[in-house]
């Protein structure tokens, strides 16, 4: 270096800089290998991620029938137009209110209140500007392809349920899988996924896995904006199964409008083969649309109907068949009646007992309505009377009554395949130490009230139904349950096929019968005080059918003590029964919520349904239609209770 | 005579700075046609290269004394072509920058790219006498001004990433014309003590903004920055970056980063990260030792240089470029901000490319003429 001066010591300086530039590409070099040698898989799982998309193709969720193959339930597919967000990106989204309200018939404040609320969500999403779009609508959008490349139509199966609320308990409904139902093993376990539409109530709840099927897929590449660049694998979805109900919609609509029609438009109906257990009919009134669920929710509107439905007094939401417990009133008397002969607390020989019209037990007299001289056990079942039963029951004593209470499985669950059933309350000596624990000791008033039906009776339509089926069928105590059979998927010989299933107990250690051991002696007496309820001048005379012999009990299941039972606080009313009496075909419970007497509300109602399905069945009118007797004056019900003006005190 | 001098001169010719240069333009090239694939940057690049090659060749062959001896005429013509560039009409104003000028037929060029070797020309003319004393304030003061009225214009444009990169070449300029050592040390002090603790003030005090403070979080940590918005360009080339993995991306051309605009700029800003997907650990730690070679020659031509103009012109050109260099990738692997620096040798652009080969032959013409008085 000719110039170089030693005072600067240039060379040293020189020498410095290339050092730095080694120095700074040499950091670069780690970095380098930091990123794409150390972290190089990792970054690349989640470049090839971000390019990947997976895009649902919804599984059509399958068809639910009733028993003669008439669809109840379907998914309709519906169409969305979807704004993709990534395409109005710098666009001035208020430009498009006016023409989009114009084309597709929108309202523009909702339209403007939507955009707004879409300016604060992330800009990946697409925006459904309306869901179930008329074919004019997406005409429209295809029409104007040019203009607004950013709109597309969508299709999405939608799950269409009857209308007027009928059948809403028995089949549910369908919705969006919930944050909470994901964090569940038992979800993992079936694979759900967030977005997943799952059946959240009734039958659709307890069949979901049959129903759902399972969704496929686009796997597409897509760029920055999300547009598609390529497609990559199609993985069709598998539809789920159809599934056959043990519902009869001719009787279920009978039942519907028999609730409909009656005094307090509360209560049950339901209607079940006694041979097997089939279902026919469920009804529980009020009822609510499914619909919301399945279409509305979503919406506004939605939200605040279902709140309503939530905060109803009436709670429609609740299936009474199931859900909710009563006092039974007479109708307890046949399975006391079953319990007591076979027991032995009373023989067929020798099963008069005093009515007495009524009965002291210490300082309290619990009075019957009537004075039936001394009935032996058709004659008490047949007028009702309580007086034969107070004294029965002491016979029997609470653990003659805890018997009778166990093997006819009315302190259990029934085992229907509906989700949510809940359990009835039963007399014990346990039940009372729970109930009243200032007077823990279980006395001879217990037993009393225990044996007509109220106080510590308090039970679910279904478990009694499923008793009084049993007396009908012999002690055969089959699972009352809606599945018919879920059909047969795919060609028998492939992999992919699945064979029908019919029910099986969801507790599979239950047998299905359960068989109470009943002596046809025993069986015939009590059939036949039942057959003289309706046929022999009881209390349930008036509906009467010549030559179908229907057998059944009323009942008056006091709620308030007495002289407050009007208005609202009115005595519910029932009916159970099953025909004909020596061959039984079905077996039915109807509960009218605070409308009175049995006999006048319960049993007119049940009546109905039974008209429906004599024509049915039998190809003829009914023997006396139910018109001509609801003209007569309600007689008054003989030996029907008004009793507990002695009631324990706090009830 | 003429064609002595040229026998010798093609003996002496710096081939492996030459063609080291050329090869990483070609393989830029490359990089540019996978990163844009449908669009003609790398046509472009290549008649850069072609115009490029001529202009090297033309100053290489030309005495540098002659054209540093023009320095002040060739700069005052760099600043009249950053104040052209301001004028709407002339000027171009791309996102939001005007800092370029329409050319017809070849489309447009920036000349701060140009105005940056003007200006190492009149740091190496006013700094280029033999020293026989340490560098006094008055020169400090002088070659702060050089410096400054060019940075000043494009500030105007505004374009905050090329002034940065002009401060490299005073710096070296400074420490190789005998400034005190204690000088250096002082401002390096200054540098790594002060910047960090008064953003440190700044940030309790509130000076320094959200969104300010948002942009050096992404560089300290771009995983947990905003990954959509202000960290999305870093987070994106990181990615890049690491997906090429030691060979490369296995990944289709159409499927890559780039190709679905995942990654942004990536023929220009970007190019690196382009790089890396494609080639991976290995193809990028060859372009580094590639740069570093071609560095190291152009130090090697400074240190045998004839006189202190030429070490000094060739010197603040490797300042430049180092800075360049490190700045480019740096963001590509996201420890630098993002700043629209061009990567010398491989980002699309005509200017950069063009001026970068006017340098290189400055030095090839210096290295030519080191035995001739």
């Amino acid at each position: 270096m000719k110039f170089e001066d030693t005072s600067q010591n240039l060379r040293a300086r020189l020498r410095f800089i290339q050092a730095m530039v080694v120095l700074l590409l040499g950091v670069l070099s780690v970095r380098l290998y930091v990123l794409q040698v150390v972290r190089g898989e990792r970054y690349a799982e989640i470049a090839e991620n971000q390019r990947r998309r997976r895009l649902p193709i919804p599984a059509p969720r399958g068809v639910i029938f009733d028993r003669e193959g008439r669809p109840i339930v379907d998914s309709r597919p519906i169409y969305n137009v979807i704004l993709t967000r990534e395409d109005v990106k710098g666009k001035d989204l208020n430009s498009l209110i006016e023409p989009f309200a114009e084309g597709l018939a929108l309202d523009k404040d909702i339209l403007r209140d939507y955009f707004e609320l879409v300016k604060t969500m992330p800009a990946f999403e697409s925006i459904q500007v309306k869901q179930d779009a008329t074919p004019g609508d997406i005409a429209w959008v295809e029409a104007h392809n040019l203009e607004y490349p950013e709109l597309r139509v969508e299709k999405q199966p939608q799950r269409r349920y009857p209308a007027n609320g009928s059948l809403a308990h028995v089949l549910g409904y369908v919705g969006e899988i919930s944050p909470e139902q994901l964090k569940q093993q038992a979800s993992k376990d079936r694979g759900l996924k967030p977005g997943d539409i799952i059946g959240l109530s009734g039958i659709e709840q307890i069949y979901d896995d049959y129903l759902r099927g399972r969704d496929g897929y686009r796997e597409v590449v897509v760029d920055s904006r999300g547009r598609i660049q390529d497609e990559i694998e199609i993985v069709d979805p598998i539809p789920g199964r159809d599934l056959v109900t043990t519902i009869d919609l001719d009787l279920q609509h009978a039942a519907e409008e028999q609730l409909r029609n009656s005094a307090t438009r509360r209560g049950v109906i339901i209607s079940m083969d006694p041979r097997n257990g089939e279902i026919l009919a469920l009804a529980s009134a009020p009822t609510f649309d499914p619909n919301l669920f399945s279409q509305r929710i979503i919406t506004k509107e939605g939200r605040a109907e279902y709140a309503a439905l939530l905060n109803d007094p009436e709670t429609p939401l609740l299936n009474r068949a199931i859900q909710s417990r009563y006092p039974p009133g007479s109708t307890w008397k046949i399975p006391m009646a079953v319990g007591g002969l076979k027991q032995g607390a009373i023989t067929l020989n020798h099963s008069n007992l005093v009515c007495g019209g009524g009965i002291q037990v210490g300082n309290k007299f619990t009075r019957c309505m009537g004075n039936h001289g001394s009935p032996d056990v058709k004659a008490a079942i047949t007028h009702s009377c309580d007086g034969y039963f107070y004294r029965l029951g002491l016979k029997m004593g609470i653990d003659g009554i805890v018997e009778m209470v166990d093997e006819f499985d009315l302190n259990k669950r029934t085992g229907i395949d509906l989700p949510n059933e809940v359990v009835s309350w039963t007399p014990s000596r346990e039940f009372k130490r729970r109930m009243q624990p200032r007077d823990p000791e279980w006395r001879d008033i217990d037993t009393v009230y225990s044996s007509f039906g109220q106080v510590y009776d308090i039970i679910t339509p279904i478990s009694l139904l499923r008793t009084i089926a049993a007396v009908a069928e012999d002690g055969k105590m089959y699972i009352p349950h809606l599945l018919k059979e879920v059909k047969a998927f795919g060609t028998p010989g492939t992999p992919d096929y699945r064979p029908p299933v019919t029910f099986q107990p969801l507790d599979q250690s239950r047998p299905n019968p359960k068989v109470v051991p009943i002596p046809e002696d025993i069986h015939q007496a009590v059939v036949e005080g039942m057959w003289r309820v309706v046929n022999g001048g009881g209390t349930g005379a008036r509906i009467q059918m010549a030559g179908f012999d229907i057998a059944g009990k009323t009942g008056t299941a006091q709620v308030v003590g007495l002289g407050k039972d009007v208005g609202k606080n009115k005595d519910h009313s029932w009916f159970v029964t099953y025909a004909p009496a020596y061959e039984p075909e079905i077996a039915m419970v109807a509960l009218i919520e605070n409308s009175g007497f049995g006999g006048s509300h319960a049993a007119p109602a049940i009546r109905g349904v039974y008209d429906v399905y004599y024509r049915k069945t039998r190809h003829e009118e009914p023997p006396g239609a139910v018109k001509q007797i609801a003209k007569k004056k309600e007689p008054a019900e003989i030996g029907e209770p008004a009793v507990a003006q002695q009631r324990p005190a706090g009830n | 005579m003429v064609a002595i001098i040229h026998k010798r001169s093609w003996r002496d010719f710096d081939w492996i700075l030459a063609l080291l240069a050329i090869g990483i333009v070609l393989f830029g090239t490359i990089q540019i046609r996978n990163a844009q694939p449908t669009e003609t940057y790398w046509v472009k690049q290549l008649i850069g290269l072609s115009i490029g090659l001529v202009a090297m060749l033309a100053i290489a062959f030309t005495d540098y004394r002659k054209l540093l001896n023009l320095a002040p005429a060739f700069y005052i013509f760099g600043l009249i072509l950053l104040i052209i560039v301001l004028v709407p009409g002339i000027g171009l104003k791309i996102n939001g920058q005007r800092a370029w000028i329409k050319v017809p037929g070849i489309g447009q060029f920036q000349p701060s790219e140009f105005v940056k070797v003007t200006t190492a020309m009149m740091l190496a003319r006013y700094f280029g006498k033999n020293r026989v004393q340490a560098l006094t304030f008055k020169e400090m003061i002088v070659g702060g001004l050089i410096l400054a009225l060019p940075m000043g214009l494009i500030l105007l444009e505004p374009d905050v990433g090329s002034v940065l990169t002009y401060l490299p070449i005073l710096a070296v300029v400074l420490f190789l014309s005998a400034i005190k050592l204690r000088l250096v040390v002082a401002s390096a002090v200054i540098a790594v003590v002060l910047i960090p603790a008064s953003y440190m003030l700044g940030v309790k005090t509130g000076m320094v903004k959200g969104y300010q403070q948002e942009r050096i979080n992404v560089i300290l940590d771009p995983e947990n920055a905003d990954r959509r918005r202000i960290g999305y360009h870093t987070w994106q080339s990181i990615l890049t970056v690491g997906e090429g993995g030691l060979f490369g991306s296995r990944s289709s051309v159409e499927h890559s980063q780039s190709g679905l605009k995942f990654l942004p700029e990536p023929h220009t800003d970007f190019i690196y990260a382009v790089t890396a997907e494609n080639s991976g650990f290995v193809g990028c730690v060859l372009v580094l030792l590639a740069y570093i070679v071609l560095l190291s020659r152009l130090i090697t031509g400074a240190r045998r240089a004839s006189d202190r103009m030429g070490m000094l012109f060739i010197m603040a050109f490797v300042g430049g470029l180092t800075f360049q260099i490190f700045i480019n990738i740096g963001m590509a692997l996201g420890i630098s901000p993002v700043i629209g620096v061009p990567l010398p040798l491989m980002s699309a652009g005509l200017a950069s490319l063009i001026a970068t080969f006017i340098a290189i032959g400055f030095a090839i013409s210096v290295q030519l003429r080191r035995f001739v008085n």
